[in-house]
């Protein structure tokens, strides 16, 4: 037994206190002690305090915990399968396709006339998801098409860049409010989801984490590159659809819900292989997990900004908490020896 | 040695390969044929670009022979899975490796992915087969190694423990000891040879090392732009001359004698008198000053060595050469 088999319990162990620390942080003060009673126990001493925990607090700390651990994972997934630690969910252009779909909603959508006032955020996921669903189907094509995953790289990226210049053009030619409201959604939020959606949320997660816990092997051929992995008897070409279909429902899933939430798929996993020392990813898919989890909790804590009404966008407080431990961790190692 | 009724553990009959270039079939190799045994060490030898990476992709089943047949133990190549593939045949390509956080027994057991299940775990025989590997390449005292933190010849030897560990019955190796000291390549092959023999493994090496290979394998292939593949024992070859096939040029021959390489320049024999092996380094350094002729007859003696010319004497050849440049005349 070594110290690296403690990680996990000690892992586990910070998900619950930065889930609880998530929870008694908010505009309303809520002493913890209570917030724990109120849970385990079901009887609360205002019911304000309830209506607080479990229609806000509540399902935006389980939206944070799915959306660490579905950002991370597929952030992993893409570094290893392109072997390139600068890979993150994003690469292949899903989050400007929600993004597409969700400008064409809010941008195009009120020039022809759709009111703002009716788009709720079931329209906003459901525009989001079709969007990212085709950009997805594009790079699938491509990748259909080409043998090279470098190449599929570049495709990603040149769909991505293709995609946001069509949402320039949009934004461009829209209305004050129209875009102040797409402006907001590229800021990311994590609360402004009700338990049903929630529950989707939840269920896209779901599917797209099993083909992860089920290619844990061929994840770790691919480490050598896919020559090797296919004189292994790994399907390369197989692989390549499900890191394909299930990036895609993770991140596009998270991104249509929560908007687009940087760094934590391109951070996560180099912060997981140098905790946990590992490229094994039997132990570098649950500790990115869990890990994202964490990071996303605490880094929605830090917007809180206790005892002011409004809270910091997360995309905001993702990329400024995180840059700066990424960027210490980095120089201390050396990134690319340990990838 | 070979049994020739056994059924070779990789064989190409009348092969046909080339590749498909914006609608043009360009042929690269034809007319293939070739046995490669269990229990022996094979080297394949050629210039760049005759065509071993085309062949190397077509055992691996990358691209599909035109005409002819690639069998691995019996069974046609196009017939196999990939999974079965794996389970025959094991290689060690020339791409470098990246994953610097991994250690070189996780490497090992990464050998052993054909055989695990779907989350990868080691069984028993898993475990008893990396062990063997790495005790075979005697890699033991690495095993907690980081893939970043240890030298290349050791990164091979890892490679290498990661092939055997997926005890197919082949294990092809492109050009496994490029980039090495020479110490290690012969401790490479060396430790191949071993292998083929103690486990009998049938082991296709591709080499540009003539003299290594000399030394350490059982079969030769040689192949060259438009000639049939040669296959022989490399001693066979080499007394036959058939070796020089692989020398395009006149320049260069492969002495027999000395067993390497020769430039064959315009034979210029220089009078030295001697023992016969000191005589050869000194026409040797001779001739590559550019000497165009020494007047008189020079001795030479071993323990210590000396160089003795119209009576003047010489500890080095460094020394007797700086001395005949500047007295062009003596």
């Amino acid at each position: 037994m070594n110290f690296r088999s403690f990680l996990f319990p000690i892992a586990g162990f910070l998900l619950v206190l930065s889930f609880l620390l998530n929870l008694s942080l908010g505009s309303v003060s809520i002493p913890f002690g209570e917030i724990v009673r109120g849970l385990f126990t079901g009887v609360w001493e205002k019911t304000s305090w309830e209506q607080i925990i479990l229609n806000y607090r509540l399902p935006k700390a389980l939206v944070a915990i799915c959306a660490g651990i579905g950002l991370s994972l597929s952030g992993l997934q893409m570094q290893t399968f392109f072997r390139n630690p600068l890979a993150g969910p994003f690469v292949l252009g899903i989050s400007s396709g929600a993004g597409l779909g969700v400008s064409i909603l809010m941008l195009a959508g009120t020039a022809l006339g759709i009111s703002l006032a009716g788009i709720n955020s079931w329209a906003i996921a459901t525009a989001g998801i079709l969007g990212a669903a085709l950009v997805l189907s594009g790079v699938s094509l491509v990748a259909w098409k080409v043998k090279d995953s470098m190449t599929l790289l570049i495709v990603g990226l040149m769909f991505g860049s293709a995609v946001s210049a069509v949402i320039s053009v949009l934004s461009y030619f829209s209305g004050a409010e129209a875009l102040k409201l797409f402006t907001v959604w590229s800021m990311g939020s994590l609360g402004a989801l009700g338990w049903n959606q929630v529950l989707i949320l939840g269920v896209l997660i779901g599917i797209g984490l099993v083909p992860v816990f089920l290619s844990v092997k061929s994840y770790n051929a691919l480490l050598l590159g896919e020559n090797y992995a296919r004189s292994m008897g790994v399907r390369t070409q197989k692989m390549r659809w499900i890191m394909i279909l299930s990036t895609g429902t993770l991140a596009g899933g998270i991104t249509a819900f929560c908007g687009p939430i940087a760094f934590i798929g391109i951070a996560v996993p180099h912060i997981a292989r140098m905790i946990w020392k590992t490229s094994d990813h039997a132990l570098l898919f649950p500790g990115s997990a869990l890990l994202g989890a964490i990071l996303l909790l605490l880094c929605d804590a830090v917007g809180q900004l206790p005892g002011y009404s409004s809270t910091l966008p997360i995309n905001a407080v993702t990329s400024l908490v995180g840059a700066p431990i990424v960027i210490s961790l980095i120089l201390r190692r050396n990134l690319s020896r340990d990838f | 040695m070979t049994d020739p009724k056994s059924i070779p553990a990789l064989q190409g009959k009348s092969l046909q390969l080339g590749y498909l270039h914006q609608g043009v079939r360009k042929e690269i190799l034809s007319d293939l044929n070739f046995d490669l045994y269990s229990g022996e060490l094979t080297c394949l030898l050629g210039p760049n670009g005759v065509g071993k990476s085309t062949l190397i992709k077509a055992i691996l089943g990358q691209i599909a022979p035109w005409k002819g047949e690639l069998r691995l133990q019996g069974s046609p190549i196009t017939l196999l899975s990939l999974e079965e593939m794996a389970l025959k045949l094991a290689v060690v390509l020339t791409e470098p490796v990246f994953p610097g956080n991994m250690t070189v027994e996780q490497l090992v057991a990464l050998g052993r992915t054909p055989h695990t299940g779907w989350s990868g775990r080691l069984q028993e025989k898993d475990r008893e087969a990396v062990e063997k590997a790495i005790s075979r390449t005697k890699i033991g005292y690495l095993r907690a190694e980081r893939l970043s933190e240890i030298s290349d010849g050791q990164r091979q030897k890892a490679m290498i423990a990661r092939a055997i560990a997926q005890d197919g019955a082949v294990i092809l190796l492109d050009e496994p000891t490029a980039h090495l000291d020479l110490v290690n390549r012969f401790e490479i092959m060396q430790l191949l040879r071993e292998i083929a023999q103690e486990e009998q493994k049938a082991i296709l090496v591709v080499t540009h090392d003539l003299e290594i290979a000399v030394e350490t394998a059982d079969q030769f292939w040689l192949m060259t732009c438009g000639n049939p593949l040669l296959t022989g024992s490399p001693e066979d070859l080499i007394l036959s001359g058939k070796i020089n096939q692989l020398l395009p040029s006149q320049k260069y021959q492969y002495s027999p004698k000395r067993g390497r390489l020769e430039v064959q320049e315009d034979i210029m024999e220089f009078p030295v008198q001697g023992p016969e092996d000191l005589v050869y380094w000194v026409q040797k350094a001779l001739k590559k000053a550019k000497i165009l002729g020494i007047p008189t007859e020079i001795r030479v003696k071993e323990n210590p060595f000396s160089l003795e010319m119209n009576s003047r004497s010489f500890a080095s050849l460094e020394e007797f050469i700086q001395f005949l440049k500047s007295n062009p005349r003596s």
